[in-house]
């Protein structure tokens, strides 16, 4: 294990950040839009967002990629690497943090949402300024442990072609037979990324406000 | 329930349809007015294609520069994991493929395979102080190769020539894995293509070594491509190039650059061994 | 070009015994992982502030590293320590420990929802510490740490097919070898998808069901 095999796995980690953060942030947005398609009361909407996450929570996320790379370009979608990739993670991510979502949604009181309509808040408002904040506050280290597990996953999209820290690690055992030092210190770049995200998300848990009382 | 497996039925025949209708158009025409040809590989298969200090870099990346060279195109490469390298190619992503893979009667069934372009006899890769001194050695003792490879399956019909047969045959996903489980000690041996573990014992003397002679039958690795009408123009261009360039000697000096020999190997492989 | 599932099917019997294989070490890893959670999330709680400091390093470690290189280093680097484990020990061993770091969190965040006054309550009354948790802690929590324990037995289940990696002959192993012995890739790819999918929906109908049932006692 060299200096520059090292620094080649640094390199590739910054792609790992990159897909990962911005796959995060669109997940929990898409996320946050299936919550209010299932609470909506539209029996379609429902069903809709029902099987979009049973599919993206139930079909590997390996297989989810290559379908979007392969079989999009048959209707005329060509994605490149990147935006397939990013793509599917979030698609995936979304699936998961809906279901995180799900228990927040229900931990919101109801004299509260009961109190905005009185203050005159339409459902819309409602959902926008008071029950989806809490919700999200309630299931923050739900959140977080999603995002850990993101950055882990994301070794998954070297399939379509993108070289992160695990295929770095890959191509560099393959071409210098010296699997185990690459290894270890690609879980030590991991563990350091990983623990940099839950101290930060310490800290800004610290910072939210508190949550209502029952 | 039902409606998921509607979806999946609607995924498969979407599936169906692509392969049905995809690129009707000649390749060879649609790759010259492009002028690039793109070509899908893995990174991980040295000495054909692997990264050395960053770069992708192997006999692939040679060939196929004097292939781009003698069409007058640019090559573009599109590396991914194995796994989905030939989806791509079918999926249209890339004209085609690098790899290599060894060439035999199934794969024939539904790909193109180019002109060989190395030998993929299979060999056996052993520790540096393994008593393993010839093929037949390995009677008795646990062996292993590429999960779903032509090698593995030519190790198993040597071994049931052998008595006692070996005690095992590990089967690993790549042959990467395989190479470090010999390091660990759990193989004694590994079947794999000479090319490839010549390589491995070079770039690691000091763990690995190469036990010869081969012991399977002659077998030959070539570039798969599309199988389809429309593209056997592209591939009877590769296939040219190639002739030419085993003609000229430029791929002789390949040979010797990457695996320090050269091998003898037909114009075509029109009936595999295997 | 073919779309020929029947290559695939074909080998019926080699996949079930893969599945076979992936449902075995998913069920018995989720177990000893819930098990082992809980045992961690205790002592956490119980243990005193140097456990609890002490116990917080192996579950960092353990979730901040991809169990893909916790696999590889516990299987290809355990021969240089002296550690020989056949492929479906390392993997059941591998798999509950890194499963066993996430479900803890799980536990722990679930002990922190119990109001300490209920606690305290149950110690007023009697109780011991073991029937505190049995009787006290575990109901109250239970509907909290459900759907999470759900979704991280569905992680668990797609990261079996990682096993492959040191050899044991689970479902995607065994899958993706008939796939590239055929060159069937695109065929393999979709049945792989099927069945987990299936697989995970079976889960989550069990986890529902569960669910429901836990709910009905907690009114009660």
């Amino acid at each position: 294990m060299t200096w520059s095999l090292f620094q080649l796995l640094l390199q590739a980690s910054l792609m790992t950040i990159f897909v990962s953060a911005i796959s995060i942030c669109a997940g929990l947005a898409i996320a946050v839009v299936l919550s209010a398609l299932r609470m909506s009361g539209n029996r379609l909407a429902y069903a809709g967002a029902g099987l979009f996450i049973s599919f993206f929570r139930g079909v590997p996320l390996l297989v989810q990629l290559l379908l979007i790379f392969n079989l999009l370009p048959v209707i005329g979608i060509t994605l490149p690497s990147l935006a397939t990739a990013i793509i599917g993670l979030s698609l995936c991510t979304a699936a998961y943090q809906a279901e995180n979502l799900r228990g927040g949604f229900e931990g919101v009181p109801i004299g509260l949402i009961e109190s905005a309509e009185m203050a005159g808040f339409s459902r819309m408002q409602a959902f926008v300024y008071i029950r989806t904040p809490i919700a999200l506050r309630l299931t923050f280290p739900a959140l977080v442990n999603e995002a850990i597990l993101i950055l882990k996953s994301s070794s998954l999209v070297s399939v379509v072609g993108l070289v992160e820290l695990t295929k770095m690690a890959q191509n560099l055992s393959a071409s210098t037979y010296q699997p185990l030092p690459i290894f270890a210190s690609a879980g030590l770049i991991y563990l350091v990324i990983n623990l940099i995200v839950a101290l930060a998300a310490r800290r800004a848990e610290a910072a939210l406000p508190g949550l209502p009382a029952k | 329930m039902r409606k998921h497996l509607l979806a999946a039925l609607t995924g498969a025949a979407l599936l169906v349809g692509t392969t049905l209708t995809a690129q009707a158009q000649d390749a060879l025409e649609r790759v010259m007015a492009a002028g690039t040809l793109k070509v899908g590989t893995e990174t991980a298969f040295a000495p054909f294609d692997f990264i050395d200090a960053g770069k992708h870099t192997g006999l692939n990346t040679d060939i196929y520069a004097e292939i781009g060279k003698d069409m007058g195109v640019e090559i573009e490469w599109i590396t991914l994991d194995w796994t989905g390298v030939l989806p791509g190619l079918e999926a249209g992503r890339f004209d085609v493929v690098a790899g290599p893979a060894t060439i035999t009667k199934e794969r024939m069934q539904r790909y193109r395979f180019s002109s060989p372009i190395a030998e993929a006899t299979v060999a056996l890769l052993v520790g540096a102080d393994s008593a393993v001194a010839a093929p037949s050695d390995i009677a008795g003792k646990p062996v292993g190769s590429g999960t779903g490879t032509a090698q593995l399956a030519q190790l198993q019909a040597y071994g049931a020539t052998l008595d006692p047969a070996p005690t095992e045959y590990r089967e690993y996903v790549s042959f990467n894995e395989s190479y470090a489980d010999l390091a660990a000690g759990r193989i004694e041996a590994v079947a794999n293509s000479l090319p490839n573990i010549a390589f491995v014992a070079s770039q690691r003397p000091e763990v690995f070594k190469v036990v010869t002679p081969a012991f399977g039958t002659p077998t030959y690795f070539g570039f798969p491509g599309r199988i389809e009408p429309e593209f056997s123009s592209l591939m009877d261009k590769i296939d040219e190039i190639l002739l030419a360039m085993k003609a000229d000697g430029r791929m002789a000096v390949l040979q010797e650059k990457w695996f320090g020999t050269t091998f003898d190997m037909p114009d075509y492989v029109t009936d595999p061994s295997i | 070009m073919s779309f020929d599932f029947a290559v695939i099917l074909a080998k019926g019997p080699q996949i079930l015994a893969g599945l076979g294989v992936t449902i075995l070490i998913w069920v018995v890893g989720t177990a000893l992982a819930v098990a082992l959670g809980f045992v961690v999330a205790t002592a956490r709680r119980f243990g005193g502030p140097l456990v609890n400091a002490v116990l917080a390093v192996p579950v960092e470690v353990l979730r901040g590293t991809p169990f893909l290189v916790q696999i590889f280093l516990l299987y290809f680097g355990g021969p240089y320590i002296g550690l020989r484990l056949d492929p479906v020990t390392a993997g059941l061993l591998g798999l509950s420990v890194y499963g066993a770091a996430y479900y803890s969190e799980i536990f722990r965040a679930g002990y922190q929802s119990v109001p300490p006054g209920h606690v305290e309550a149950a110690e007023c009354v009697g109780l011991s510490r073991g029937q505190t948790i049995l009787f006290i802690l575990l109901p109250e929590m239970a509907l909290l740490v459900l759907p999470p324990s759900l979704n991280m037995s569905v992680i668990l289940l797609k990261d079996t097919a990682l096993l492959s990696l040191i050899t044991v002959p689970e479902m995607t192993m065994t899958v993706s070898a008939i796939g590239s012995q055929q060159y069937a890739f695109v065929e393999s790819i979709v049945v792989l998808a099927l069945v987990y999918w299936g697989l995970v929906e079976l889960a989550n109908w069990l986890g529902r069901f569960t669910e429901r049932k836990i709910s009905k006692l907690s009114v009660t």
